[in-house]
């Protein structure tokens, strides 16, 4: 069989799957959360959140916008819904 | 049109009309506070009688519920799909990955209301309440989402001149 370069195989899609899927213990949460989110990583969220809020105002223009996104990023990968 | 004929405002506003107790909660819930992340699904958690009214307004959009009413309390979640996927909590209580009892009356009841069009609103918990609902799974992707929503949490604060 040939693979495909321009997507995963089943067997990488499912191996990301089930690590991405998997549930933390409390003690990973705990230790996760535990680093406290720094100056920098504060600044990226906020600049992401008023780029995101000034361009789409409303919740609707965001629900919509990350639909269209979703299916672009499904699009890129070769997926289909 | 772009992508499948599902009415996202639609399907609010007929989730509003049943008078459904439901709390929007997942990644969606993050997009409506401004946070661009990306999802395919819904996450509601509702009230544990109103799985039938839920599915009776999810019904028109070719929303099939995997379990009975029955079934889904019983069980604490189920599934209404089609071309989009709904998740549905269904439970009086669920406990977080640390232990934490969280209560869906509590969370109703210190709930957010937010405009989505004209006459349409959507629900979703506090912010704190969001944060731990994001432990009910604790996946790696539910700790990112936490990060982001405790820099929301202490920004507001900071609106409501609290530090």
């Amino acid at each position: 069989m040939r693979a495909n370069r321009s997507r995963p195989s089943p067997e990488v899609v499912a191996k990301v799957r089930t690590l991405s899927e998997r549930q933390l213990s409390a003690g990973e949460v705990e230790a996760a959360l535990r680093t406290p989110v720094g100056d920098w990583e504060r600044e990226e969220i906020l600049s992401l959140v008023a780029w995101f809020r000034r361009r789409y105002p409303t919740p609707a223009d965001r629900l919509a916008y990350v639909r269209r996104a979703y299916r672009r990023w499904q699009g890129t990968l070769g997926f289909s819904k | 049109m772009e992508g499948s004929e599902f009415d996202e405002v639609e399907f609010f506003r007929a989730v509003q009309k049943s008078g459904t107790r439901a709390l929007l909660i997942g990644r969606r819930a993050l997009v409506i506070l401004g946070l661009p992340v990306l999802t395919a699904d819904y996450d509601f958690w509702i009230h544990i009688d109103d799985a039938a009214a839920f599915n009776r307004a999810a019904g028109p959009f070719g929303l099939v519920p995997t379990r009975t009413p029955d079934e889904a309390r019983r069980r604490g979640r189920y599934v209404l799909e089609n071309l989009e996927k709904v998740d549905v909590l269904v439970a009086r209580v669920v406990p977080t990955v640390d232990g934490v009892d969280v209560s869906f009356q509590d969370v109703w009841n210190r709930r957010r209301t937010l405009d989505l069009a004209p006459g349409v609103s959507v629900i979703l918990p506090a912010l704190d309440d969001l944060i731990l609902t994001k432990k009910f799974g604790a996946r790696p992707k539910d700790l990112e989402d936490i990060r982001l929503l405790q820099v929301l949490r202490s920004e507001e604060a900071k609106e409501r001149g609290e530090s």
